[in-house]
């Protein structure tokens, strides 16, 4: 506690000076993780470490419409296959391997068109959230998340069951980001940004607007807010974060793509990331997307025999933490994040009451 | 000229006729009264002005000179016309601060992108607007507890509260929806005068749904009585108390005159 205290008081002291201090700060932190990484471990680390920005940049996609705004979304990863797809149709060569689309676009052209159409596919996704609700909802989105997948999986122009391969690095100049270490400063200053854009939403009367659908959608409609216009933003928000992570995933070395990227199971996984986190808290988002994405990829090849047969762990794992976590700690690690933050404001206003009394008598 | 009119209101749920051809006229700057036995229909009242339910074909609602029949309920909100609601429906999880915010989102001057390209705007706005909520706050006593969830707050503090929230929007026309259930007799009085106060301050003209009798009698220089969701009577609070009609929907026709004089008066 002391220790978290000293520096929890250290970045409002910086954010104090400038409010971007603490960003850049994190910033320069991160800069040599790659090389640490390399070093004390291996290089697949830095792979794990560019996967986990992605899972960041799609926890806190997800958390702006199911924890800001309170709409059960199950379809989130569908939109991040369409980002991830659609960047890498547009960037492939025409005519390519085993009859996929082509069009030969520069990336940096594909890379927001594929956020674009990841937005609007994501006012498709929100439509049913202005009729449905809770459980109603999950199902109507996990079915347009899942149908996503299928079309992938059946287009030989999208890949079909072989993948879309060969999907070109990005590169500036003569700089290409080809290898994990330099993949890794492209996705972590992403996640970075996305973070920072995600507070930037959160204390704006957007942010607002959201919590107050989520606390009482009756109440937020009286108080002037448009819900069916908001429920919406919230959608094509968490879109644009999702379609930006999959275009990412697209051109991220080696360069390719299959639907098993998309299914149920790695959804599942990003809610867990969430539920972690705790639903609404920025920073449990992220501490949620680091934890289970490494746990996720220290458990997949985990098989244990019984009855001379194969089990498969990880989705049991997966699914018990769920159960545990929802039953034990229902407002996840944003839940301590929150009541420490609470801790020092009380403390704070105390030693302000206390010292004003001191300086009176 | 009537800041609101109701001319014909009707709403039916299934076989049931919550609102029955209901005509009301609210003048500016006063306080009106709606008072009838439970299930009358004041409620639906309030959600069909507020838009928060659609009225039957054949009604026509008039705010501020600009008809709002079937309107969604943040237009209706846009025109000057807020609430309280009868549970309060405060966001349980929001601080105080937020909760008083969120009833000032009409006047946000920003777009709702505008987080994206231009934070340094939306921070410049955002700061004006807390210190002036905050000014609010301190008016209705809460100002202390302006960092805390609003769940936490005590019973009293919740209806201040409901009561800032709706005022936050700076309306022309205030409707609350029994405003001292579950006060005790003292904190009602505390309340009725901080509502009157507010009424001053912010020029409103407001209706009330009240129970309290008492309250709507001191208070109120119109009153209507709905029963059954139709209109059986208004006037002064004078004439209301002894109009027969309302006498019999309170008390039905058995009661002794005594007995209804000091029911009134208590």
């Amino acid at each position: 506690m002391g220790i978290l205290s000293s520096i929890a008081d250290f970045i409002d002291g910086l954010a104090k000076r400038h409010r971007l201090l603490p960003w850049l700060l994190a910033y320069l932190f991160l800069l040599p993780l790659p090389f640490i990484l390399a070093t004390v471990f291996n290089e697949y680390l830095i792979d794990l470490a560019n996967r986990i920005c992605l899972f960041i940049l799609l926890a806190v996609g997800l958390n702006i419409v199911k924890g800001f705004c309170g709409q059960v979304t199950v379809g989130h990863i569908g939109l991040y296959a369409i980002g991830a797809v659609t960047s890498a149709v547009l960037t492939l060569e025409p005519g390519g391997f085993g009859g996929a689309l082509g069009f030969g676009w520069p990336i940096w052209a594909a890379i927001p068109t594929a956020v674009l159409v990841t937005a609007f596919a994501g006012l498709i996704v929100g439509l049913p959230s202005v009729r449905l609700e809770g459980a109603y909802l999950a199902l109507a989105t996990l079915g347009l998340g899942e149908s996503v997948r299928i079309f992938i999986a059946v287009t030989p122009a999208l890949g079909s069951s072989t993948g879309l391969m060969m999907i070109p690095a990005p590169s500036i100049g003569s700089f290409v980001f080809d290898s994990f270490t330099s993949y890794y400063y492209l996705v972590m200053t992403a996640a970075i940004v996305g973070i920072y854009f995600s507070f930037s939403i959160l204390r704006s009367a957007t942010g607002r607007a959201f919590q107050a659908i989520r606390e009482d959608t009756i109440a937020a409609s009286v108080n002037g807010i448009n819900v069916v216009k908001y429920k919406l933003l919230a959608f094509v928000l968490s879109a644009i974060y999702a379609g930006l992570a999959g275009a990412l995933f697209a051109h991220m070395p080696p360069g390719y793509l299959h639907h098993n990227n998309f299914t149920v199971i790695e959804m599942v996984t990003l809610l867990l990331m969430v539920v972690l986190g705790g639903i609404g808290n920025v920073w449990g988002g992220v501490i949620g997307a680091i934890v289970v994405a490494i746990a996720y990829d220290q458990t997949k090849d985990l098989v244990f025999y019984f009855m001379d047969r194969p089990v498969v762990v990880q989705p049991l794992v997966f699914g018990l933490s769920m159960v545990l976590l929802v039953m034990f700690m229902p407002r996840g690690i944003g839940g301590w994040i929150e009541d420490f933050q609470r801790n020092r404001r009380f403390i704070r206003r105390s030693e302000e009451r206390l010292g004003g009394t001191a300086r009176n008598s | 000229m009537a800041l609101l009119e109701t001319r014909n209101l009707s709403k039916s749920f299934g076989g049931l006729q919550a609102i029955n051809d209901v005509s009301l006229k609210v003048e500016p700057n006063t306080v009106h009264g709606l008072i009838g036995p439970n299930g009358s229909g004041k409620s639906t009242f309030f959600n069909l002005l507020t838009g928060v339910y659609q009225p039957d074909a054949g009604s026509y609602i008039e705010f501020d000179n600009v008809e709002v029949t079937g309107k969604p309920a943040h237009y209706i909100a846009e025109q000057g016309l807020s609430r309280t609601f009868q549970l309060l429906r405060l966001y349980g999880e929001l601080s105080v601060l937020d909760n008083v915010l969120v009833g000032f989102h009409p006047h946000t001057k920003y777009s709702s992108f505008a987080p994206f390209f231009n934070g340094a705007e939306v921070r410049r706005q955002d700061q004006i607007v807390k210190d002036e909520m905050f000014e609010l706050l301190e008016f209705i006593g809460l100002a202390e507890h302006a960092e805390i969830p609003a769940a936490e707050l005590s019973g009293g503090q919740r209806r201040l509260l409901a009561l800032g929230r709706a005022i936050a929007m700076r309306p022309k026309m205030l409707l609350l929806d029994e405003p001292g259930a579950g006060l005790s007799p003292v904190n009602v009085d505390s309340l009725m005068d901080t509502i009157m106060t507010l009424k001053e301050r912010y020029e409103l003209t407001i209706v009330v749904v009240e129970h309290i009798l008492k309250v709507v009698m001191s208070t109120c220089e119109t009153i209507s009585v709905l029963d059954h969701g139709q209109k059986i009577s208004e006037g002064t609070p004078e004439f209301v108390k002894n109009d027969p009609a309302v006498i019999e929907a309170y008390l039905g026709r058995e009661m002794a005159d005594e007995d209804i004089r000091a029911a009134m008066d208590a």
